[in-house]
């Protein structure tokens, strides 16, 4: 039973982080909290792959020691180095996770300017009141021009009509 | 609301935590990740590559357009970034109608 917790305790404390982010998005208004839940969440995928790749045992980084000497792949003692693809993979996922925090940073910034907050209630609250959004951003040319249509058409009409 | 996401968050736990009862103790040089393509890689990095590197190896040569695509992601991160937060100075059309 001992062995079975100290084999596997890693496991679990990846586990409670995530969950700590998971619990982090779903429950906090705040989109900023939202997204460093996102960013606790993917962390914690994160090492848990870096410790899949960890053996027992005086091992180390995997770069080859005796390089220098050339011809490897008689020498390389593969117990003697962590498993490195664990750590390739999760270069990707760093560089995923760098893209989707931009992202996300963008559109709470975009989402501050119009609305004027980032709490997820009172956004939704000005949604629904509908008269939220400051004149600036909204597509003042595209109404513009609705409203020009609009005039054409009831014009014509109205002269038809005569 | 905050309570219902308290429970499904324990409910997911409890369920990824009786996940790990099958999973291969912590560094256990003999777990599936570390046996079957591994330790190719480990063996073969210096004599493909000539690099002591075997992360290297597996990122710009044996993953070459693996890193491409990334680069792709990172790139169209960039551009939406940058049509989100771009200046608009002609939101309000020709103001002078």
């Amino acid at each position: 039973m001992n062995d079975f917790v100290l084999g596997h305790y890693n496991y679990w404390m990846f586990i409670g982080l995530m969950m700590i982010g998971f619990y982090a998005m779903m429950a906090k208004k705040n989109l900023i909290k939202k997204i460093i839940g996102m960013n606790i969440f993917q962390s914690a995928i994160i090492l848990f792959y870096i410790s899949t790749s960890a053996k027992r045992g005086g091992v180390s980084v995997p770069i080859l020691e005796h390089a220098a000497g050339g011809h490897g792949s008689h020498g390389v003692d593969v117990a003697h180095y962590a498993n490195p693809l664990p750590h390739v993979l999760m270069l990707t996922a760093i560089v995923v996770m760098v893209a989707t925090l931009g992202v996300a940073v963008a559109v709470t910034l975009l989402i501050y300017k119009r609305y004027k907050t980032i709490e997820e209630d009172e956004i939704l609250m000005k949604i629904k009141e509908g008269s939220s959004a400051p004149k600036e951003l909204v597509d003042v040319r595209s109404q513009k021009d609705s409203i020009k249509l609009r005039t054409n058409i009831e014009y014509r009409t109205r002269n038809v009509e005569l | 609301m905050k309570i219902f996401s308290l429970i499904s968050a324990v409910v997911v736990g409890v369920a990824l935590i009786y996940g790990t009862m099958d999973m291969p103790e912590w560094g256990d040089p003999n777990s599936p990740a570390s046996t079957h393509v591994s330790p190719y890689y480990l063996e073969h990095s210096i004599e493909h590559a000539a690099t002591p590197n075997v992360v290297t190896t597996v990122l710009a040569d044996y993953r070459g357009y693996d890193t491409l695509g990334e680069t792709t992601v990172i790139f169209t991160a960039g551009i939406a970034v940058v049509l989100l937060l771009r200046k608009r100075r002609k939101t309000g059309g020709e103001d002078d109608e």
